[in-house]
């Protein structure tokens, strides 16, 4: 589903990743692991095409994104979700709307969309907080908001960026449990995270990073 | 994508930046109003000046004493012109009776006169496309060429500020239109550039959860037309108003104003006008989506 090789990615005062190659099997979840300004961000951003890799080829789904047309990145892009870091929750529009936002841009019609975003909302247990704006939420409110954002179009792909970096312990194995409940539904699923506890002990497979070397691959 | 959401995004940016876009549709309306009081300055003089040909006539004074024999050869050989469209010979008794009418209670300055100091004339009038300063000044150089013609006159110089009014206005006017539509423009490009920017990072969001530029874009262009519109119909209604305070107050003044008249297709051009200047400025200012 996801294929790097010898992919690396410099910017002007340093480099965030250097010759990776890896790859990942459709169905798979696989934790990307290593301290902070390891290149985790950079190896997501490189798969959601927010970065173009100065070097190697990436392959996601079908697409050689190195010869990606610029009309096509909207193509790709649908077939994932992310969860960003800082969230990118729209400040001006409430929970539904913000969940909803990732199927109005796919087109979908209005009833659709009504019963997709209560569902994905259920499955992050916020669907009473439906009518609230993002600033009146918790940090883990607002990550779960991101999550139900992500997996609402029901992308083949799910790229989570720190996701429980702002929730406590038990948020936290809520958030991995609702994980391995979308990808037992078939969903490949990447996670960057530098908390060794949120993959110990779960059997998956676990990308190690050390200043933008590949340093290794573990299981969890 | 769905239209209907689009038109949604746009409202809620029209609500939430409602002083930006408020200034912009005051501004616009303004240079609108301003841009409809030019155009109608160079309508009313465009009406005026296409009267004139009806009332304009070349009058040829005769030689004394002609027979009616040369009178007729004068008219025989002037009707060869193929710009003339009617022509009358005016005897000069009735050229008299004709005057003391017009002088009406000034009568008595022609008295003392004696002999009818009038000559014989033919009036005649021109067709309708040759009542040009340039063509009067060659068809009335033929004609004083005929034997028996003593005189041609025509009120040269009052056709001629005619037509350089006419042209004036014209030219002066579209100039002025042009650039008064180019500073429209960039109202509705600034706006919608400033509205963007400050929108830059839900936008990156779009971006990111796989929007197109379409979709990224709909909202702006339906802004702009929005902003466009509502001026377009602020300066119509600001016309009205100026055009029914002229007809129905000062024309009571000044009759003059009277005669203004207001094309009912100003109705509809004006908001269209609006509508396309601020699409055309929306369209500038988004410009290219990079991804």
């Amino acid at each position: 589903m996801i294929q790097f090789q010898d992919v690396s990615k410099h910017y002007d005062t340093h480099t965030a990743l250097r010759k990776i190659t890896f790859s990942v099997e459709k169905g798979e979840m696989i934790f990307i692991t290593g301290p902070s300004g390891s290149g985790k961000s950079t190896l997501l951003k490189l798969i959601y095409l927010a970065e173009k890799p100065d070097e190697g080829n990436i392959r996601v789904a079908e697409w050689e994104t190195n010869t990606l047309r610029d009309s096509h990145i909207p193509l790709v892009r649908r077939t994932i979700g992310v969860i960003f870091q800082d969230f990118r929750l729209l400040g001006n529009r409430d929970v539904f709307e913000n969940v909803a936002l990732a199927l109005r841009i796919r087109g979908a019609d209005e009833r659709d969309i009504k019963a997709k975003v209560f569902d994905a909302l259920k499955t992050v247990n916020l669907r009473h907080k439906s009518d609230s704006y993002p600033d009146t939420l918790s940090g883990g409110e607002q990550q779960r908001v991101a999550i139900a954002r992500a997996i609402v179009s029901d992308p083949i792909i799910i790229l989570a960026d720190e996701p429980t970096g702002n929730v406590d312990p038990d948020t936290s194995v809520g958030i991995i449990r609702t994980f391995k409940d979308i990808n037992a539904k078939g969903s490949t699923i990447l996670i960057a995270t530098h908390n060794r506890e949120l993959f110990r002990n779960t059997g998956r497979r676990v990308l190690k990073l050390d200043f933008g070397n590949f340093a290794g691959e573990e299981p969890g | 994508m769905s239209l209907r959401y689009s038109f949604k995004l746009a409202a809620m940016s029209l609500l939430h930046e409602k002083w930006i876009n408020l200034l912009s549709v005051l501004t616009l309306a303004a240079g609108l109003l301003i841009t409809s009081i030019t155009l109608l300055s160079v309508y009313n003089i465009n009406i005026a000046t296409n009267r004139l040909p009806e009332k304009f006539s070349v009058m040829l004074y005769l030689k004394d004493n002609l027979s009616r024999e040369e009178v007729a050869s004068v008219m025989n050989a002037a009707r060869k012109e193929s710009t003339i469209e009617t022509i009358k010979y005016i005897p000069k008794d009735e050229a008299l009776q004709e005057l003391k009418k017009t002088l009406k209670n000034t009568e008595f300055v022609l008295e003392g006169l004696g002999e009818n100091p009038l000559p014989d004339s033919i009036d005649i009038r021109l067709k309708r496309e040759f009542v040009r300063p340039e063509m009067v000044k060659t068809v009335t150089a033929k004609l004083k060429e005929i034997n028996g013609v003593d005189e041609v006159e025509y009120g040269e110089r009052f056709l001629s500020s005619i037509y350089s009014l006419r042209f004036g206005m014209k030219t002066v006017g579209f100039v002025f239109v042009f650039i008064m539509s180019v500073g429209m423009i960039f109202v509705c490009y600034a706006t919608v550039k400033i509205l963007f920017y400050r929108r830059e990072r839900e936008i990156e969001t779009y971006k990111l959860l796989g929007a197109t530029k379409v979709f990224i874009r709909a909202p702006f262009l339906i802004e702009g037309a929005a902003i466009g519109l509502f001026s377009g119909l602020l300066s119509l209604a600001g016309m009205l108003a100026l055009y029914y305070l002229i007809i129905l107050k000062l024309s009571l003044t000044f009759p003059l104003f009277h005669a203004i008249l207001f094309p009912l297709q100003l109705s509809f051009v004006l908001p269209l006008i609006g509508l396309f200047l601020g699409m055309t400025g929306g369209i500038i200012a988004i410009g290219r989506i990079r991804y």
